[in-house]
């Protein structure tokens, strides 16, 4: 047997042993992650893993009449779906503090069913980029006195990056921020070539994007605290939102970035810190969400959003290792055991308070 | 009068008289004072540990036989350690293949300069490795890289590689040029790992990995130094070391005259009475002025001698042209100026007039001394002016002329002309030249100097010139900055020789034209990679100026005292400074921070095409000057203080008033105005160890990093060497005693 020979299948033994070991290693750290969540944080403190404070609103989406983005029967034109959808600021519970504010979007009118949800960050990248970085991220991760980031964002300068566009101190509404699920998904449209796509949600009315910090330094970015002098109350972004959609609805613009599978796809397409070209992978419209009512703290905090449920054919994307940059997704996936553990719970204890209008700032928890 | 002849008188009566014969006696002499050491190889024999462990007192010399047998109980473990060391070298060598499938992955950060006020500046194009080690032991190279201009770096790598279960630590190490030797011709760098970091490898998760500002003591620059110093820690090893050859040459020919200062110091300890100087001196090896002296009774406090000696022996002097007399020549020896002085030392200002005898050797016409001459004048402006007639004025006068040319040879033109100037050039050179070719011309030159200078910090500024000289440390650091003021590499040139007997200006000349020739080649040869890396010259040129210390007398600190004589002195020095150091006062010359600097830019932009038509020539001088300093410059006095300041009577590094009324102008038989018994002991241990300790010469090429081309070109001219009184075998490659 030649020596290429010996190569070729010693390189075939090692990629296989690699691929089991970094598949198995994947699927043990999700799964105790999850336990963890469940046993240490879901259902003992009765939280999210991040986004406790937020406010649930309902309406519905229209796909639009013409897409532009390759065919798909789920987003057949003109369908029209009932709508839920959660904005929340992460972690702390102050809206005035400098935040990263999210929109979880659920094609349904119910608090947990639903043919497809998409959870959404402000800013175009991440903080983390995969199931081992976000790990490192929660481990770095403090509460205290407002700073939360710092001793990730001083080794991941990538990190910090993430957490500066991210970022949002004063936005004047939850409405007209801009939110990204950085990590891509599938794709599988009509006909049946292999895709992977992006998310993203604007304001219909293209209301510029309040609340962004201009060049904040390292420091400024750590320091999440709310303002010496702060006026704004620990709930204004909620009661603003609440105002808003009394008086006038909200609308905003779902839409979609595509990118064609290849057989030697690079990673780094499925880096959330790397953005698409907007030249090669534009933009398109994917539907119209109408909001027309602000659900009550409690269904708020009932209503609760999970990537496994989507048709199989815009799922997540499998990840091979701790590293893959589509294991984040699958942290993502595997994660159910701690929302059940959180449902749990409220039957158990009760259902949490509302977050009060109090002198207790920069805090992540309740406080009197 | 007695009629029996006293062994002396027979000696002078029998000594010969003709030119011939007194130059046939000084070159048997010269052979005969060359100093070989036979040092046994016994078991028990005294051992020294290392060259910082040199001190003026007692150097810390091994001698009890238990110790000498815990020594090499210890050198014994040390070498079963290295063996290991080395086997597990061999088992698991670092290879140079880089384990890298698809980069992913960076550890990034910033590399500049501690400070120790704030940070200091970025240190560019270090070379960077990132590695693992697995458990087995085997070394598995991730990445390298070097650092930007910035000092940024961006080391790429992949994470699976480096996340692997079977590695087990992951370290980045920052390495930098330590040594270089020529191999067929080409320099090849050699690089040390500076520091090794061991990163927690469940830190590394992909994308950039943050090591932010790294400060590293790198060739630092000693703050509040006088001159331009490299910070050498308290061990005295950074932030280079001395080869072990260096270290074998000195332990193996110090060690005999360690023992005899011991000996000494402890005689003077339990009965000063038992020593006198003769005895000091007879212990000590025989060098050339008591050498002729055996022979030749009474020659060296002749004029004859005087005079050669002040031109080609160690002093080299400066001689001005008078201006009335045609064929008379003064030399300056500065005293005491405004320097802080004790009042135990005198150190009047001294002033020679020579008149060129045909043979074109110089011969003292007069000499004139100004300021304190013994304990109880107080005028610091008086002048007294002796000529031949005045004997025995005229002898003593000699003596305080050598005497004050000898301290300001050793502390001006040796210590700050030689040793203090190359090692700005050095510092400035291993902070900067990395990639450079430059970094091969001057490296093998400048290495080691930080560190002997470090050591004459502690043992001869701050040790024995202090306290056998008339200037206290803080005058002595005050007059060497001053000295450095003149020190430039542009418009130097060698002495100018006045005469067919100034073989010394001549020879100076012959190494001029060689390092000359050497340099243009290597710079030609490696034009390209010089100009590609251009901005580390300009960094070197950076570092250079804003470092150096400003022209002489010009700062504010460095001003003289206020008052007509004093400016008129510091007018007179400065004149003579300018051509004794060949510094061209009128010369444009960059200010910093409101200081006008001794030393010129060499370039002033980062990139060779923005460089000015001045630039390239430039870079050569400054280079052919720095290792013209380095080489030549400083073997020169080191070669000659064993045969100059090598007979206690004869020359030192000062007088002592005494306590009689004539103070200084007394006969050498006078021990009170001689160096005191330690100081005698040390002043001949000192220029024993300067003179005849030596390693590294150009010709010898000990260590191999001496460009082949450059002794090629200085075999080419053994002849004329030879017939200037040079061996350029004993022409050191670098200034490191």
């Amino acid at each position: 047997m030649s020596s290429a020979t010996h190569i070729t299948l010693s390189q075939i033994e090692r990629y296989w042993i690699h691929r089991f070991g970094d598949k198995l290693l994947l699927w043990v750290y999700a799964k105790l992650f999850a336990v963890m969540l469940a046993l240490f944080l879901c259902f003992p403190k009765q939280q999210r893993m991040s986004h406790n404070n937020g406010i649930g609103a309902a309406g519905k989406l229209r796909i639009v009449d013409h897409p532009e983005f390759p065919a798909h029967p789920f987003f057949a034109p003109g369908r029209e779906f009932p709508v839920r959808i959660r904005h929340a600021s992460a972690t702390f519970l102050d809206d005035a503090m400098n935040c990263i504010r999210s929109m979880s979007i659920k094609l349904s009118d119910h608090h947990f069913k639903s043919p497809f949800d998409i959870e959404m960050n402000s800013g175009e990248v991440s903080l983390f980029w995969s199931a081992a970085s976000f790990l490192k991220f929660a481990r770095l991760r403090g509460e205290k006195y407002g700073i939360e980031y710092r001793d990730y964002n001083r080794k991941y300068p990538n990190g910090l990056a993430g957490s500066m566009a991210a970022g949002r101190r004063h936005a004047t509404s939850f409405h007209n921020l801009h939110y990204y699920c950085k990590t891509p998904f599938l794709y599988m449209g009509s006909d049946n070539i292999k895709r992977y796509a992006k998310y993203r949600v604007i304001p219909a009315d293209n209301e510029p994007e309040s609340g962004k910090e201009e060049n904040p330094s390292e420091w400024d970015q750590c320091n999440q605290r709310i303002l010496p002098h702060e006026t704004r109350g620990r709930n204004y972004l909620k009661y603003e939102y609440e105002d808003r959609i009394r008086r006038e609805g909200a609308r905003y613009r779902l839409q979609i970035q595509t990118h064609p599978a290849s057989d030697n796809e690079d990673p780094e397409v499925f880096n959330n810190m790397i953005v698409w070209d907007e030249d090669a992978h534009p933009w398109q419209d994917l539907g119209i969400i109408t909001i027309d009512r602000t659900l009550d703290w409690k269904e708020s905090t009932l209503t609760t959003f999970s990537v496994n449920n989507m048709p199989k054919t815009l799922g997540v994307l499998p990840a091979k290792s701790i590293f893959d940059y589509n294991s984040l997704n699958y942290l993502r996936a595997h994660s159910e055991l701690a929302r059940k553990a959180r449902m749990l719970s409220y039957k158990v204890y009760g259902m949490v308070p509302p977050i009060p209008d109090n002198d207790n700032r920069n805090v992540s928890d309740w406080g009197v | 009068m007695s009629k029996t002849k006293t062994s002396a008188e027979a000696a002078i009566s029998s000594a010969p008289t003709d030119e011939a014969s007194i130059r046939e006696i000084i070159d048997k002499c010269k052979r005969e004072t060359r100093i070989e050491y036979h040092y046994g190889d016994g078991f028990f024999k005294p051992r020294m540990r290392g060259i910082n462990h040199l001190e003026l007192g007692r150097s810390k010399i091994i001698s009890s036989p238990i110790t000498i047998l815990i020594e090499w109980l210890y050198v014994q473990w040390k070498r079963v350690r290295d063996f290991f060391g080395d086997l597990g070298k061999r088992l698991f060598p670092r290879e140079g293949r880089v384990w890298c499938d698809r980069v992913d992955s960076h550890l990034a950060g910033q590399t500049i300069f501690a400070g120790d006020r704030g940070d200091g500046a970025p240190i560019h194009h270090l070379h960077l490795e990132f590695w693992g080690r697995t458990w087995l032991g085997h070394w598995r190279k991730f990445g390298e890289t070097k650092t930007d201009k910035e000092g940024y770096f961006r080391l790429p790598f992949d994470l699976r590689q480096a996340r692997r279960l079977w590695v087990r630590r992951v370290y980045f190490e920052i390495q930098t040029t330590t040594r270089v030797y020529f191999h067929e011709g080409k320099p090849r760098f050699h690089f040390d790992v500076w520091r090794r970091v061991e990163l927690p490898k469940g830190d590394l998760i992909g994308m950039d990995y943050n090591l932010r500002t790294i400060r590293l003591d790198f060739w630092r620059y000693r703050e509040g130094a006088y001159t331009p110093r490299a910070k050498v820690n308290a061990s005295g090893d950074e932030p280079e070391h001395y080869s072990q050859g260096r270290i074998d040459a000195l332990m193996e020919q110090v060690i005999p005259i360690e023992l005899t200062k011991i000996k000494h110091l402890d005689q003077i300890e339990l009965d000063p009475g038992s020593l006198t100087i003769p005895e000091i001196q007879a212990d000590y090896p025989m060098n050339l002025t008591t050498c002729i002296e055996k022979h030749l009774p009474g020659y060296t406090r002749g004029d004859e001698w005087f005079g050669e000696r002040m031109m080609n022996g160690m002093n080299r002097g400066t001689f001005q042209p008078d201006a009335k007399k045609k064929g008379h020549y003064w030399i300056h020896y500065f005293g005491r100026c405004w320097y802080e002085s004790n009042d135990v030392y005198a150190l009047p200002d001294v002033d020679i007039l020579f008149k060129l005898k045909k043979n074109g050797l110089p011969e003292p016409v007069e000499i004139h001394l100004t300021g304190k001459l013994n304990s109880h004048e107080h005028d610091p402006w008086k002048k007294r002016v002796y000529t031949p007639k005045d004997e025995p004025d005229w002898t003593y006068a000699k003596r305080v002329a050598r005497v004050n040319g000898a301290f300001n040879t050793e502390v001006e033109e040796h210590f700050a002309g030689t040793h203090l100037n190359s090692e700005q050039f050095a510092v400035a050179c291993y902070r900067n030249l990395k990639l450079n070719p430059v970094a091969a011309l001057l490296m093998p030159h400048l290495k080691e100097v930080s560190l002997i200078d470090h050591a004459a910090d502690k043992t001869l500024i701050g040790g024995y010139i202090a306290a056998a000289t008339a200037l206290t440390k803080e005058g002595l650091e005050q007059r060497t900055r001053d000295i450095m003021g003149m020190q430039d590499w542009k418009g130097w040139k060698p002495m100018t020789p006045i005469s067919k007997a100034h073989s010394c200006a001549k020879a100076e000349a012959l190494f001029w034209d060689v390092v000359g020739g050497y340099v243009d080649r290597f710079v030609e040869d490696w034009k390209d990679e010089i100009q590609k890396h251009w901005f580390e010259i300009y960094c070197f040129s950076e570092d250079l100026v804003n470092h150096a210390v400003p022209v002489a007398f010009t700062a504010p600190q460095d001003a003289p005292p206020k008052g007509a004589k004093w400016k008129a002195l510091a007018d007179r020095r400065f004149e003579y400074y300018c051509q004794q150091y060949s510094f061209d006062p009128t010369l444009e010359r960059p200010v910093v921070n409101g200081e006008r600097k001794a030393i010129s830019r060499i370039t002033a932009a980062k990139s060779f095409h923005e460089a000015g038509k001045e630039d390239w020539q430039n870079l050569k001088d400054a280079c052919r000057y720095a290792i013209m300093m380095a080489t030549y410059m400083h073997t020169w006095i080191n070669e000659h203080q064993y045969d100059d300041l090598g007979e206690i009577l004869y020359s030192c590094g000062g007088l002592r008033y005494g306590e009689k009324p004539e103070g200084i102008m007394a006969p050498e038989s006078d021990y009170g105005i001689a160096p005191d018994l330690e100081r005698s002991t040390q002043m001949l241990w000192f220029t024993n160890l300067l003179s005849r300790t030596e390693y590294g010469f150009i010709t010898r090429n000990e260590e191999g990093d001496v460009n082949p081309h450059f002794a090629e070109l200085l075999e080419a001219k053994r002849e004329e060497f030879k017939s200037l009184g040079v061996d350029i075998d004993a022409i050191e490659s670098r200034t490191n005693i």
